[in-house]
């Protein structure tokens, strides 16, 4: 934990990650401060997924360097377990366990990672599900829900492990239409209530009403960060005004 | 090794036959596997009742009994019949080249059955509508689209199939076929050294499958060629 | 030439008797080949080479050749050697029962463990990342989430090998063992009715498998219970 309220909780400095001969981040500095709500946007392949991904080494950066919390991200394993821990992540396909129940989901990590005792994780996990509207779907599969159901657990599932920092990986794009409001309301009430939030997405309401600030990216590169207001009505680049256009024009 | 001079000429002309029964039982099975095929998807109920009867009797009973069925039963049935002709006659002989490639072709049919059956099936319908909204014809249709993603289809398990049916030829020498392991049972009565002689029947055996596994690679590469470069 | 059904009724009973080492031919070796076949695939995605070679020069000599010859190998073959004959293996490897399971479970193991292999790479690697960010360790992962997952996965090719070694067992026959088949070989060398004594075995092979496939069918059902349109 940082004392310090002016340490940010995330820190990137100058992190390069290739996939063969493809750069996928170019020297990427990133700052997140506690409680801070970023989006980040860009159009597809511009690394933003990649970039997430590289904060709790889903992937692993070839060179700069990723600070979360207080701990370096380097190969030692240590350090990885402690950063998954206080990371939460929701991915775009949900990636919810088949084979568990949705309450099982939700209480697997508590008891293998936290030691938590079964009351208590069955519990806690509980009280999540009501906080995302699904209580009544404890007992089900994951696969007997709709996906704005499905993307809700793993949202709970998440915060089971009472992170200090959400990340989100364009988590309404795999669903219908009708569903994306219901996922994106228990987004809005994680931000009010205070989390710091990361969230790769093109929602661009969400972002004008919860982000601090909004991180444009395109060819592994963040072109610029601004808070949604200037970054809406101002944008300074022509990447950033080229993209914009073709968002909002529909 | 010394003990494998002189035998080096009967394990060839043995492997010889191994590969000759191969390619007739191949054929064989190909055909048997078609047969099948069609008629499981045929709308008559009584040929998909036969051909699913066909499947679950060849696929549950040991190959080597179904060897000694078709071996032992020609022979018996050949015999009866010759016997009306010529009552003198007490036994006919049945070729175990013949009554083997048969039988190994009856089994490894019935899973040729279901492979063909799955790779029929496995052409998007969407694209034969496509087809028919182009206006070509039916038959253009199957012959254009349908039998070259088919045999795409189909490839990986007939290279399954074909490895089945090369390791099964192994059983014929037990009807008598003078292919390597009955090869390596003559020379274990000569030299009396069991070990030596079998272990060459294995090691031509892996060489052949070796063979056979690498081509099913290359062609499956080939076969899947337009799918590379998608991630 | 005719057709005797009676014969069919008469010999069944005596091939029942015959059934018993059947079975125990598939069970042993089946056993003893998941349990070979776990170790294997462990030691093939282990990610260290002095394990996964190993392991894939085994499964690759045991699936590219035929049973019957591996049978022959280590009936006829083993005893060859001094070595083998002082060893304390000899009291199995000199039974033709020993042998036939040693070579039934060899091969088993090099089969299982390459469904087992489809089953754990067929594990979504989403479903993996996710356990990974929840925090659960490498081993916590693969007992977790793959394992129960890839067995699923497994299962109806288990089930197509389970039956693959019940006809596998009939090769015991060409080393005198008197299981289903050879017994049948006995009768049929007694009476010379190949026909009616063969399709009688054949029944009870044919009988079951079906046994076999519906068991695993089941199972299958319960495991899937999870899956949506299951």
């Amino acid at each position: 934990m940082s004392e310090d309220g002016q340490q940010p909780i995330i820190v990137l400095e100058d992190v390069c990650k290739y996939f063969g001969d493809f750069q996928a981040l170019k020297n990427i500095n990133f700052q997140v401060q506690k409680g801070e709500r970023i989006v980040v946007c860009g159009p597809s392949g511009s690394g933003k997924s990649t970039m997430i991904r590289c904060i709790n080494r889903l992937e692993e950066h070839d060179s700069g360097k990723i600070i979360v919390n207080g701990h370096e991200l380097t190969n030692d394993v240590k350090d990885i377990d402690a950063v998954r821990r206080e990371v939460g992540m929701v991915f775009q396909s949900f990636n919810l366990f088949p084979h568990l129940k949705v309450i099982d989901n939700l209480m697997l990590a508590p008891k293998l990672v936290r030691k938590t005792s079964k009351a208590e994780a069955r519990e806690s996990a509980m009280r999540l599900l009501e906080r995302v509207y699904i209580p009544d779907q404890a007992d089900k599969y994951p696969s007997q829900l709709s996906g704005g159901q499905q993307q809700r657990v793993a949202i709970a599932r998440a915060l089971c492990m009472n992170p200090e920092v959400m990340l989100f990986d364009e988590p309404t794009s795999a669903l219908d239409p009708e569903m994306i409001s219901e996922v994106l309301d228990v987004m809005v009430e994680l931000a009010e209530e205070g989390m710091t939030m990361v969230c790769v997405t093109h929602e661009m309401g969400f972002a004008r009403s919860v982000a601090n600030n909004i991180a444009f990216m395109d060819r592994g590169e963040i072109v610029e960060t601004n808070p949604p207001n200037e970054f809406f009505n101002n944008p300074r680049n022509e990447r950033t005004k080229l993209f914009l256009s073709q968002i909002l024009s529909h | 090794m010394s003990e494998l001079s002189g035998w080096w000429d009967d394990y060839f002309w043995g492997a010889m036959v191994v590969l000759r029964v191969f390619v007739v039982a191949l054929v064989m099975s190909v055909v048997f596997g078609l047969i099948g095929s069609a008629m499981k998807l045929s709308k008559s109920r009584i040929a998909q009742r036969l051909a699913s009867a066909y499947t679950v009797v060849f696929r549950g009973t040991p190959e080597l009994l179904v060897l000694l069925i078709i071996y032992f039963g020609a022979a018996v049935t050949l015999t009866s019949i010759v016997q009306i002709a010529d009552p003198n006659v007490k036994f006919v002989d049945i070729p175990p080249f013949w009554a083997g490639a048969f039988a190994i072709a009856l089994i490894v049919g019935s899973y040729m059955t279901e492979t063909f059956r799955g790779a029929f099936l496995g052409v998007d319908p969407g694209q034969l509508e496509a087809a028919r909204a182009l206006g070509i014809s039916n038959f253009k249709t199957f012959i254009y689209v349908r039998i070259p993603q088919m045999w795409r289809l189909a490839l990986p398990s007939f290279g399954n199939h074909m490895l089945s049916l090369m390791k099964d030829t192994a059983l014929i020498s037990v009807v008598g076929l003078e292919e390597i392991v009955f090869v390596a049972e003559m020379a274990t009565s000569v030299t009396v050294k069991p070990f030596t002689m079998y272990i060459i029947v294995a090691l031509i055996y892996l060489a052949i499958t070796t063979v056979i596994t690498l081509s099913v690679m290359a062609l499956e590469k080939y076969a899947n060629r337009h799918l590379q470069g998608s991630r | 030439m005719s057709f005797d059904v009676s014969l069919i009724i008469d010999s069944l009973p005596k091939m029942l008797r015959g059934l018993g080492l059947t079975l125990q031919l598939l069970f042993i070796s089946s056993f003893i080949g998941l349990a070979l076949a776990v170790v294997i695939l462990l030691m093939r995605i282990s990610g260290r080479w002095f394990l996964s070679a190993p392991a894939a020069v085994y499964i690759y000599v045991f699936r590219g050749t035929p049973i019957l010859v591996q049978i022959f190998v280590i009936y006829y073959g083993l005893p060859q050697f001094e070595l083998i004959r002082e060893s304390i293996f000899w009291p199995i490897l000199r039974e033709p029962f020993g042998c036939c399971v040693v070579a039934l479970s060899l091969n088993s193991g090099a089969y299982v463990s390459e469904i087992l292999r489809g089953g754990v790479l067929g594990v979504e690697k989403g479903v993996l990342e996710a356990a990974s960010a929840v925090g659960l360790s490498k081993r916590q992962r693969f007992i977790y989430i793959t394992t129960p997952i890839a067995v699923r996965l497994a299962i109806p090719a288990y089930s197509n090998d389970t039956i693959s070694m019940l006809k596998a067992t009939a090769l015991a026959s060409t080393v005198t063992l008197l299981e289903v088949t050879g017994v049948a070989r006995t009768i049929v060398a007694e009476t010379f009715a190949p026909y009616e004594i063969f399709i009688a075995a054949a029944i009870i092979y044919v009988t079951l498998a079906s046994m076999f496939q519906k068991g695993f069918g089941l199972f299958e059902k319960r495991m899937s219970r999870y899956v949506k349109d299951a």
